[in-house]
């Protein structure tokens, strides 16, 4: 499965980066929540604690409780995380509104930490990714 | 060596919009023909803040920014306390009316971006007399809402910090670091409920819808212009707009999201510059006039 191998080794990557961005982990000090990020059919269980991603557990799973959910299409989340997105790529509502993903769960906790996330997610672009 | 004291020079002006006397801060800068520029929503007049910085454009033009009230340096009515703001169509007119009597312009242009380029359609529809040409950046007729405005007023979360979060969605990704963030901080400091109360008439207002075939491009030119990384107001939304506007022109703009003339200066530059020079010809069913 070197898909799934490829994914979560980003995912890896992305909580390692984390540790090195000082201001996201001060905007992220509250956020203690395990978050489902899809990719196609493949499922990734993300705990966040004070900030940090402590843990990453992949799917299927009918049991882990997931505050959020952001699904994407694998195609759609590889250009999201090109240097220079194009249009409609280039933010996880972006994803959304042009039909490459959904965002579901509780959305205020999503909102209220908005920034956090966004730039989490965005820490797969940063050089040295494949 | 470039003096660094900027040629931008900020005064208020008193107006009364319907019952309520209005503080309006303003800015501007430059000499010709008067440009009335007004800000999106949940921000204020420091998004223009490189076009009256910008000598090639003020050599010919006088730019004239202000803040809506409620917003930037312009206070809040008396009374606000206990007011849920809720910007008005009409309101909003009224105010750039008001402000262009006051501030004693003559027909001027009128440069408006998101929420400031559909009142600016509004206007080339309802008061075209009053003007002498529109830009309208990142407008359109109408688009509902793709998020909940109530986000952004609760009082267990930073409406603004949230809202800020939200627009970044609608910049470029191609856009400088520190004028995306100059950019975002407007927002952080929006007043409460002040980005919802805007967001309350530019998604739920579509009158303009129907008026767009009354707009006379012969009289007054339309030029539309629209960010192709914009999600809010879309290249589709901007290309429907202007097709409804007969005698109309478009320009989808390359790198830029919905804050252009904000976000990245330096790419809005070459469209803002054919936008004035658009907007400047005169018509040519008007030339024997």
């Amino acid at each position: 499965m070197p898909r799934v191998r490829n994914l979560r080794q980003r995912l890896d990557d992305m909580a390692a980066v984390l540790e090195r961005r000082p201001h996201l982990l001060r905007l992220g000090r509250l956020f203690n929540e395990t978050i489902l990020i899809e990719v196609d059919q493949d499922e990734f269980y993300l705990t966040f604690e004070k900030g940090r991603v402590v843990e990453i557990k992949e799917g299927p799973s009918k049991k882990l409780p997931w505050r959020f959910a952001l699904r994407a299409k694998g195609d759609a989340l590889r250009e999201f995380w090109q240097p220079l997105p194009k249009p409609g790529f280039h933010d996880i509502f972006g994803l959304v509104k042009y039909g490459n993903g959904s965002i579901d769960g509780d959305i205020l906790t999503l909102v209220k930490n908005l920034r956090y996330f966004k730039e989490f997610m965005a820490l797969g672009r940063k050089e040295g990714f494949s | 060596m470039k003096s660094s004291i900027e040629p931008i020079v900020g005064r208020y002006v008193n107006v009364t919009v319907g019952n309520a006397r209005q503080r309006i801060y303003f800015e501007e800068a430059g000499q010709g023909r008067p440009v009335v520029c007004l800000h999106t929503a949940g921000a204020d007049t420091r998004q223009w803040r490189s076009v009256l910085n910008d000598e090639a454009f003020t050599r010919s033009h006088r730019f004239i920014a202000f803040d809506m009230p409620w917003h930037g340096k312009s206070l809040p009515p008396e009374g606000f306390e206990t007011e849920e703001y809720l910007l008005s169509t009409e309101t909003y007119m009224e105010t750039v009316l008001a402000f262009c009597r006051a501030a004693g312009l003559e027909k001027p242009l009128l440069a408006g971006c998101s929420m400031g380029g559909r009142i600016a359609l509004q206007l080339a529809a309802l008061h075209p007399e009053s003007f002498s040409g529109f830009i309208a950046i990142e407008a359109s007729d109408f688009q509902p809402a793709w998020y909940d405005i109530d986000w952004f007023h609760r009082p267990d979360a930073h409406g603004g910090e949230m809202g800020a979060a939200l627009v970044s969605a609608n910049i470029a990704p191609q856009a400088p670091d520190a004028e995306r963030w100059t950019t975002l901080w407007m927002f952080m400091q929006s007043g409460p409920g002040v980005f919802r109360g805007d967001l309350s008439f530019y998604t739920s207002d579509d009158s303009l819808v129907g008026r767009l075939g009354s707009i006379d491009t012969r009289r007054t030119p339309v030029h539309i212009m629209c960010g192709e990384y914009d999600m809010t107001c879309t290249p589709e939304d901007a290309q429907r707009t202007a097709a409804a506007i007969k005698g109309s022109t478009l320009a989808i703009m390359k790198d830029l999201g919905h804050f252009p003339m904000s976000e990245n200066p330096t790419a809005f530059r070459a469209y803002f510059k054919a936008a004035l020079e658009r907007v400047t010809r005169v018509p040519a069913g008007l030339m024997d006039a």
